[in-house]
């Protein structure tokens, strides 16, 4: 039987000017299929940690599309997270994938 | 002067501390509780994540379960914090968001501030350390977090007294490398207590009275003594059984 690798847990941990973002995350395609974020940061609403999640499924691993999103979400959700910026998901989740 | 009321010093378990934090936030925002502080302690011992952290990640649960300590998951963001039953005190701070600054870095400086005044009177030189700490010597010695619902701010943190700092370090997983003596060592370079800068255990209930009395100052506000009213207790009775639940801790 032939093995393809299309699906598999990839898990990266970043340590950002403010407590440690932890991703955990699967590859599609190049694309997210499923992500969680955890870690030690503060984000404001705290239920906006799941729209984020949401927001990356479907997003290309790779650094532009995975910034873009972020950016956009923090426009349109006018999350606040103290001391992490948009750079920094980006970066853990980019992280993440390349595994 | 505004007037805010101080509850009784209680000593409850996690959940139960959990629920009645929540439901401090809840009434406030409410109009139906005054702007409240008050400080708790727990029992047993247990160790309390943010609300992000995922659990498995950073509890050691074998250690805790072996050593009859707690885990409970907070409503507020953060690290996961030991609170030892015979060496710390935990704050809560409730009011109405227009009573601190909007600026979320700018709030944890004014509430943490009450704290730098008490450590003051306690005859240690504190900081605030932003984001949410409280440094003595450029070590940790209080840390806080603060969430906001419905128009109202709670902050609730640790003032190290006395913990047992080896067993915080076996509970909490700062590093995936096996604990030795030299990670230790140097994690508890990070932390401090109040008896390691003064050189001797203070009273529970001094640290108590210096750090009222230090929010009454930084916040320019008369603390009056009042007791948890009936309508408190009931909806942190209804509370209590999500902070108990598995799904709430196994959330991340």
């Amino acid at each position: 039987m032939e093995i393809t690798e299309r699906v598999f847990l990839k898990y990266a941990e970043l340590k950002a000017p403010k407590g440690v973002i932890k991703v955990e995350l699967e590859i599609s395609d190049g694309a997210i299929s499923t992500i969680s974020l955890s870690g030690d940061f503060f984000l404001y609403p705290e239920e906006a940690i799941e729209d984020l999640e949401r927001t990356l499924v479907g997003v290309k691993a790779e650094k532009e599309s995975l910034l873009a999103a972020v950016v956009k979400f923090y426009r349109s959700t006018k999350v606040v997270t103290p001391m992490l910026e948009p750079e920094h998901w980006a970066e853990a989740i980019l992280k993440a994938a390349k595994g | 002067m505004a007037k805010w009321q101080i509850l009784p010093l209680r000593v409850d378990d996690a959940p139960t501390s959990m629920a009645i934090d929540e439901a401090l936030l809840t009434l406030n925002s409410e109009g139906k509780l005054s702007n409240t502080i008050r400080f708790w302690r727990w029992l047993p011992s247990a160790v309390s994540l943010g609300c992000f952290q995922s659990l498995e990640r950073e509890v050691d649960l074998e250690v805790a379960r072996r050593r009859g300590v707690d885990v409970v998951r907070r409503i507020t963001g953060g690290g996961a914090v030991f609170h030892d039953h015979d060496g710390e005190l935990t704050y809560s701070v409730v009011c109405n968001q227009r009573d601190v600054p909007n600026d979320i870095v700018e709030s944890y400086k004014l509430i943490c501030g009450g704290l730098v005044e008490g450590f003051g009177q306690l005859g240690i030189m504190a900081e605030f350390k932003p984001v949410n700490d409280v440094q003595a010597n450029g070590r940790k010695i209080s840390g806080s977090a603060q969430t906001r619902r419905w128009g109202s701010v709670l902050q609730h943190g640790t003032i190290l007294i006395s913990p047992d700092v080896r067993l915080m370090f076996e509970l909490l997983k700062v590093s995936p490398e096996k604990i030795s003596d030299k990670f230790i060592a140097s994690a508890f370079e990070r932390v401090t207590t109040l008896e390691r800068e003064l050189g001797q255990r203070t009273k529970i209930e001094e640290v108590r009275q210096a750090m009222a009395t230090g929010f009454e100052k930084v916040l320019k506000i008369e603390l009056l003594q009042e007791e948890l009213g009936e309508e408190l207790l009931a909806l942190s009775a209804k509370l209590r059984p999500k902070y108990a639940s598995n799904e709430w801790l196994r959330k991340r």
